[in-house]
């Protein structure tokens, strides 16, 4: 009112006449207090209606002429007493009215302004305490909360609800409360047709639910009265749009006005900063459950190959060069060797089919079978029978099979025994011969309950070569999708087949390499070659 | 990839478009178990269009088989290409199934 006081200084100035501007407080109807003054303004002894004009009123020091001042803000105007006689008290009035209602006009204006100023500073304030809120947290339940009653604190609710969608049971649940237990709030169903909340998150519309409309009983522990009730929106990446994720709702006004325009606006934004919070968190989840199954799979994988024999043990009755390349990180192909006793080496190839943490199981399962019915048994048709009865529960629950050849080889006798369950690339390469398949007697294991025959072949030590491979590797597949085909890998076998299991298998190797070079791997690759 | 079912007579035909590996073998293990839910018995798989089977896609057919065999029924498959056939015969799945060359002797041979 600094202003004010000056205008009224310079009119006392100029006249000598005393000056004075009275309000009546906005809140009540206590007495006018001054607002600006003269030294010597007197108090008013009475303060006209605005339609009663000028009124002269007579103090101890002289006439004073007061009036109403036009505006939204109760005012007066009081002009006198002055130190010389005849002055024209409604001249000065008349001319000093205009000034001071449009000061207090722009006052009040002004004043208006800062209100609303302050208004927004404390929205925006509380959009950055929600950023900090959801900046520094991953726990949903623990932000929503404190999100909450920063929220009602700002448009002053006493009751307030986060409710976000249950894909699995299609309901709005609970997961911050304001004024109300959450324990006790109950979820609402989508379809509900008598919840605020159901309809709003149907509609994706805000609504301000009347304080006359009927309180469902599932919205009454955070209802009272009108309640504004905005969506939880997330805004997933094209072709999907907008979908809802819930709803937040406010009620329980503290200054009892009717929620506004604006409130809706803000709590729209902090919907959006909510509905981006649920989606992280979503997010966060999947991708923490991701990392255990990708460990989960890293672990198998590492069993897998620690699983694998080292090609040692059989030395020094038979040589054998070795190596499986999984597709993914876990696979199903496996090898395995044994010591049979008296000079007798025991070899293994199988394929379980699919891949992933099931075959990966079910391989190391058959791995350890083998281990121990090579040892009970000498015949390589019983050993897979054995297997066979072993893993029968286990491949029927989980619908997969073995591809499996087993052999026996007894180099003192000159003798190769061996049973094959459908597994294709089996392989004899005698001295002086050309190769000699092997070939599958029964179906894969798993398949049918016969017990698989056994087949005798005769053995050279120190010149036979047996070649076991899966089938990931005749059916890889170069960039043009053309197979690498099994005459290949012979032919490659028959060009170096005096050298050494060890260098005949590199040499496999490079042109399978050379084949694949960058394509992804559709299936694992094994290779087994053993001399004795 | 795809799977057709019609009748052909009291014979359920299904036609397996393109490959029946580990991606698509559940939906035909799905059409063929609604079909032997209906009560129907016999059943025909024809691979004329199909180029590939992988070995999950295999295991659908025995499982399958295995499957309409309880229930009194019976599988047949024809059509296999050459590459298929002789995938067949060297897992000795052969002996599992009954495969004809032809659709029509399939059809005859229920």
């Amino acid at each position: 009112m600094n202003d004010l006081v000056h205008v009224l200084t310079a009119f006392h100035d100029a006249t000598h006449c005393d000056a004075g501007v009275w309000t009546q407080p906005s809140t009540g109807d206590g007495p006018p207090s001054l607002d600006a003054a003269t030294a010597n303004a007197p108090m008013p002894s009475r303060f006209p209606a605005l339609s009663e004009g000028e009124v002269h009123v007579q103090s101890p020091a002289g006439t004073v002429v007061i009036a109403g001042v036009p505006g939204p803000r109760r005012a007066w105007l009081a002009l006198g007493p002055c130190p010389e006689r005849d002055v024209e008290l409604q001249s000065f009035m008349a001319f000093l009215l205009p000034v001071v209602t449009q000061y207090l006009q722009s006052a009040l204006e002004v004043e208006h302004a800062a209100n609303e100023l302050a208004e927004r500073y404390e929205e925006i304030n509380l959009l950055y305490t929600i950023s900090e809120i959801l900046g520094r947290t991953v726990a949903l339940d623990e932000a929503t909360k404190t999100i909450l009653s920063e929220v009602s604190e700002t448009v002053g609710a006493r009751r307030a609800s986060v409710l976000v969608h249950d894909r699995t049971t299609n309901t709005l649940k609970a997961v911050a409360a304001l004024g109300v237990d959450l324990a006790t709030v109950p979820s609402i169903n989508v379809d509900d047709p008598c919840s605020v909340s159901a309809r709003v998150f149907r509609t994706q519309h805000p609504m301000l639910a009347e304080p006359d409309q009927m309180i469902c009983p599932e919205e009454a522990g955070y209802r009272r009265g009108a309640m504004l009730s905005v969506p939880i929106m997330w805004t997933a990446p094209a072709p999907r749009g907008a979908e809802p994720l819930g709803v937040v709702n406010l009620s329980d006004r503290r200054s009892g006005q009717p929620f506004t325009a604006g409130d809706q606006k803000l709590i729209a934004a902090i919907a959006t900063q909510i509905g981006t919070a649920i989606q992280n968190t979503r997010l966060v989840r999947a991708s923490v459950e991701q990392q255990r199954l990708a460990h989960e799979m890293q672990l198998a994988h590492d069993l897998q190959m620690k699983l694998l024999p080292n090609n040692a043990i059989v030395a020094p009755h038979a040589t054998v060069a070795a190596r499986v390349v999984p597709a993914e990180s876990v696979g199903g192909d496996f090898y395995n060797l044994f010591r049979l006793g008296h000079g007798k080496t025991g070899v293994m190839i199988g394929d379980v089919s699919g891949h992933g943490y099931q075959a990966a199981l079910i391989m190391a399962l058959a791995m350890s079978a083998a281990a121990i019915h090579s040892q009970a048994t000498g015949d390589p048709g019983e050993m897979l029978h054995a297997l066979m009865s072993t893993l029968r529960e286990e491949l029927a629950v989980t619908e997969m099979f073995i591809s499996a050849f087993y052999a026996a080889i007894d180099p003192a006798n000159n003798e190769l025994r061996y049973s094959n369950t459908g597994h294709p690339h089996a392989f004899l390469l005698a001295e002086g011969k050309d190769f000699e398949r092997l070939a599958a007697s029964d179906p894969p294991i798993g398949m049918d309950e016969r017990r698989p025959a056994t087949a005798r072949r005769d053995w050279r030590a120190g010149a036979d070569l047996l070649v076991l491979f899966t089938d990931g590797v005749s059916d890889a597949r170069n960039r043009a999708g053309e197979r690498l085909g099994e005459e290949r890998v012979l032919d490659e076998i028959r060009k170096h087949r005096d050298a050494t299991p060890a260098v005949i298998l590199e040499r496999v190797f490079e042109v399978l390499d050379a084949h694949i070079t960058t394509t992804t791997r559709r299936d694992d690759l094994t290779i087994v070659l053993l001399r004795t | 990839m795809s799977f057709s079912i019609k009748k052909e007579g009291e014979v359920v035909v299904v036609d397996v478009e393109g490959q029946l590996i580990v991606g698509n073998r559940q939906e035909l293990k799905q059409k063929v178990l609604d079909e032997l839910e209906r009560g129907e018995k016999k059943f025909l798989i024809d691979f004329s269009q199909t180029g590939y089977i992988d070995s999950s896609g295999l295991g659908v057919l025995v499982s399958l088989s295995k499957k309409i065999r309880e229930q009194g029924g019976e599988l047949r498959l024809a059509n296999l290409n050459d590459d298929l056939k002789t995938l067949f015969e060297l897992t000795k799945l052969d002996t599992l199934f009954q495969i004809a060359d032809t659709r029509e002797r399939a059809l005859q041979s229920f």
